[in-house]
């Protein structure tokens, strides 16, 4: 296995610009997705195995650290989605995949990302501030 | 100097393989998962909201076996693509031939543990405790 020290000193001094940006984002969207997607089956599972803990388990994620989680969680979720999307896109119109196109779509698709967040984070932040903190009326 | 772009025209013919297979579902459930988990996440962090969601929301959620279905089709399509994504990010990094093998066998065994471990919770659905 090649060293982790070798790894990720490529990653940084590989200067490939928008497209390993994307490809590093890719990554790790996808693995902290993964990550939690493992721990939300065998949480929710415990609604047969052990009902008596599922409500502990909820509390943990009512928590305002794992809120701030939560929503980094989604923008993963939108990000994949839209990157996985833009990766289909080209290999499905070949012609597509030019350097021009390449670094262009990968900012277009961070930026398309990011709209779709905004609104996730308002309405979750709020949640977070009305029954963690008191307000608006929490 | 000409500033064409395109790289020729090249023919690649790819083995017909369990690879071949792999990714193919990497592609066709990464499609589906866009409107599948999307939904799942908007309707469960964002309108809903963990501070909304106990025992009994999971019960009364369940009771319709349409979302039953719908979490099965998750668990399904997206932990499978998760776990032949990170096999994809490890045996990029993993070079010998036996140690990809173990790795391989190992997220196979895992996928399917945490699947069936899944699965039984959906099917066996919320017991009172």
């Amino acid at each position: 296995m090649a060293s982790i020290k070798t790894i990720l000193n490529g990653y940084v001094r590989y200067k490939g610009r928008e497209g390993q940006m994307s490809f590093l984002l890719h990554r790790i969207t996808g693995l902290g997705t993964l990550l939690f997607l493992t721990i939300h089956i065998l949480d929710t599972s415990t609604v047969f195995f052990f009902p008596e803990l599922y409500n502990h388990g909820i509390a943990i994620y009512r928590t305002t650290l794992f809120g701030i989680g939560e929503m980094i969680l989604i923008f993963c979720v939108i990000y994949h989605g839209v990157n996985g999307l833009r990766i289909a896109l080209f290999d499905r119109y070949p012609h597509l995949w030019t350097i021009e196109n390449a670094r262009k779509w990968s900012l277009s698709t961070l930026g398309l990302a990011i709209l779709l967040w905004l609104p996730v984070l308002v309405i979750m932040s709020r949640n977070i501030l009305m029954h963690n903190f008191g307000l608006f009326g929490g | 100097m000409t500033t064409t772009t395109s790289a020729p025209e090249r023919k690649v013919t790819v083995p017909r393989n369990y690879d071949l297979v792999a990714w193919k579902w990497m592609r066709y459930s990464g499609i589906l998962l866009i409107p599948l988990a999307w939904l799942h996440v908007l309707i469960q962090d964002v309108l809903v909201g963990v501070h909304q969601i106990d025992l009994d929301y999971v019960t009364m959620r369940w009771a319709n076996m349409s979302w039953r279905i719908y979490t099965a089709s998750l668990l399904a399509f997206a932990f499978a693509h998760g776990m032949n994504g990170f096999r994809q990010v490890l045996l990029d990094y993993i070079h010998g031939e036996r140690a990809r093998r173990f790795v391989s066998w190992l997220l196979l065994i895992a996928w399917i543990v945490i699947t069936a471990i899944g699965a039984i919770g959906i099917i066996g659905g919320v017991r009172q405790p």
